[in-house]
């Protein structure tokens, strides 16, 4: 258990969006063609290193996979409250997963520990361009009107698969840095002896003042 | 936790070598052409002669088949347990679970459930899963070939006699896994009761029969396996984390393929409490040595370990035999039945006050 942070993101969206595949091809560098459907709830690791105001941090992910279709969601929000952030995909081959998006940013705020989760929205399997079905300008407005980056990700080409967790784990990492309180949620060993020390020292501030 | 997921994920290569050796070749005797199903060793447990005399006994049996399950059922239950031939395995659980009976008293309903449009949601989630069911079986290996065409209808049917139900993503593994051994129409009526009998109310919306039965079976291995409960507990290693896809898929994709029939011989036999059983075996097979739980300190670990247990734990012969030996009673199985159903029941008017 060699690092600094432990950091635990899940994936959701509708059934068959590229959930599994999309991790797969983050953690493993592999695009499976043939598949299973995910009953439940499953997950992958990688360990990155991070880097932030020029220190690096090793940063260990988990990455918890869901099963997409509605009935399995009695038992994943449950987990919502553990993730620091969200990858939200939908399927930019298929319309219905795109119209659901907004509901599934209402079950992240429902259900997730803070009101306004760290959320990166993902337009997925961009690789079929000739199947598309939504436009890339209204997926980009909607994401402009919730505030949320949007990616157009491809699990089979690897466009921007590795970005997408980047800018999300910049958002998790940002909300660290403006609260301790935070960051210890996630912070392994000697990180989190330094935070406890920053943390007491910020206590001592408040009670002489 | 899938275990011919995880195996793919161990590392790429290993998955490569196990697709490689298999596309080239014959699939094995059970119809996998690779994946974590594949087995091309023979099995050679049982001696033909043997067989034989099973098979024997097996026919007799379902040539009288009312009488023997209404006055013998022990006998039929001790055959299940030895493994049923695999030459009549199909006739055998479609008697078993009652499908044959259905098939006799509706014998056109499944043709009339076809006709019938269908909820277009319900169509829609089922085609999106056609692909997604052992892929590295003959079978279902070509997208929209006659097995995939199959497993449509089957589940299809399903939705449009129970459409409180509907189509639930479980569903899939267990309707496919039964086309691998019977024509549509029987797998159909298999599925109807294995769905609204053996596993009643696991596919319901809320899924709370089976979050009820994650609660029994943890705390039936507190008896069985009182340290790998409580290491269980330490790292919060819940059961809905590990068991859900082992109960909703009823082990389908769980088992190699010959503890699996095993395991459903007796399942179809004598209910659900089989696939409790199992589990309880693998889950002390899997985390019963000290050393492994040692390495296994945390959620993720212990997780890992139960995607993966040793080979030895899931072979036939060490799950039957400790299945058999795990000395629980029907009433251990009754008495936590009522006391995590009173638990819930409490934890829900509390929540509702």
């Amino acid at each position: 258990m060699d690092y600094d942070y432990l950091i635990k993101l899940l994936c959701v969206g509708d059934s068959g969006v590229g959930k599994t595949s999309f991790l797969y091809k983050y953690t493993d560098g592999v695009f499976h063609t043939q598949f299973i459907s995910t009953v439940g709830i499953d997950f992958r690791e990688k360990t990155v290193i991070y880097q932030q105001n020029g220190r690096q941090h090793r940063i260990h992910l988990q990455l918890w996979d869901t099963a997409g279709q509605e009935r399995f969601r009695s038992l994943t929000t449950a987990f919502y409250r553990d993730a620091m952030g969200f990858l939200l995909l939908f399927d930019l081959t298929n319309e219905a997963s795109f119209l659901e998006v907004r509901n599934w940013i209402e079950q992240l705020k429902t259900h997730s520990l803070s009101d306004d989760p760290d959320i990166v929205l993902c337009g997925h399997k961009c690789d079929l361009q000739e199947k598309r079905l939504v436009n890339p300008n209204r997926a980009r407005e909607f994401a402009k009107n919730y505030n949320l980056p949007y990616l157009e990700t491809s699990a089979k080409t690897g466009q921007n698969i590795d970005r997408a967790i980047e800018i999300l784990l910049d958002k998790v990492m940002f909300r660290m840095e403006t609260s301790v309180e935070y960051a210890m949620l996630c912070a392994t060993g000697r990180r989190r002896q330094s935070l406890q020390k920053l943390q007491a020292k910020q206590d001592r501030k408040f009670c002489s003042c | 936790m899938s275990l011919q997921k995880s195996l793919k994920s161990v590392s790429g290569e290993q998955d490569t070598t196990s697709i490689c050796s298999s596309v080239t070749t014959q699939p094995d005797r059970h119809g996998f052409f690779g994946g974590a199903q594949y087995s091309p060793e023979p099995k050679r447990t049982v001696s033909p002669s043997t067989i034989l005399k099973r098979e024997q006994k097996w026919l007799r049996m379902l040539n009288n088949w009312e009488a023997f399950m209404s006055k013998n059922y022990k006998k039929v239950r001790e055959r299940c347990r030895k493994g049923i031939p695999a030459s009549v395995r199909p006739k055998a659980w479609l008697y078993l679970c009652g499908g044959q009976l259905l098939l006799e008293k509706h014998p056109n309903e499944y043709e009339e459930l076809l006709q019938a449009p269908g909820d277009p949601k319900c169509m829609e989630d089922i085609r999106k899963d056609l692909h997604r069911q052992f892929p590295y079986h003959e079978m279902f290996i070509r997208e929209e070939g006659h097995g995939q065409q199959e497993l449509f209808s089957v589940l299809k049917a399903y939705s449009v006699l129970n459409p409180k139900v509907g189509y639930f993503q479980a569903q899939a593994p267990v309707a496919a896994f039964l086309l691998m051994h019977m024509p549509s129409v029987q797998a159909f009526w298999c599925l109807v009761s294995i769905s609204d009998k053996y596993l009643s109310g696991y596919y319901n919306p809320g899924l709370e029969v089976l979050q009820r039965d994650g609660d029994i079976l943890h705390a039936l291995l507190r008896r069985t396996a009182p340290a790998v409960h409580r290491h269980l507990v330490k790292h919060r290693v819940e059961p809905v984390l590990y068991a859900t896809e082992w109960f909703l898929c009823a082990l389908t994709r769980t088992l190699p393929w010959d503890s699996l029939l095993r395991v459903w011989d007796c399942f179809l036999c004598e209910g659900v409490k089989v696939l409790f059983k199992a589990s309880l075996v693998v889950l002390a097979g899997a985390l019963g040595p000290a050393k492994v739980r040692k390495r296994a300190n945390g959620l993720c670990e212990t997780l890992e370990v139960l995607r993966h247990p040793p080979d030895s734990v899931l072979g036939e012969e060490y799950l039957m035999y400790h299945m058999q030996r795990l000395n629980l009673t029907e009433e251990d199985f009754e008495f936590e039945h009522q006391r995590q159903t009173a638990r819930r029941r409490a934890m829900a008017n509390r929540s509702g006050s």
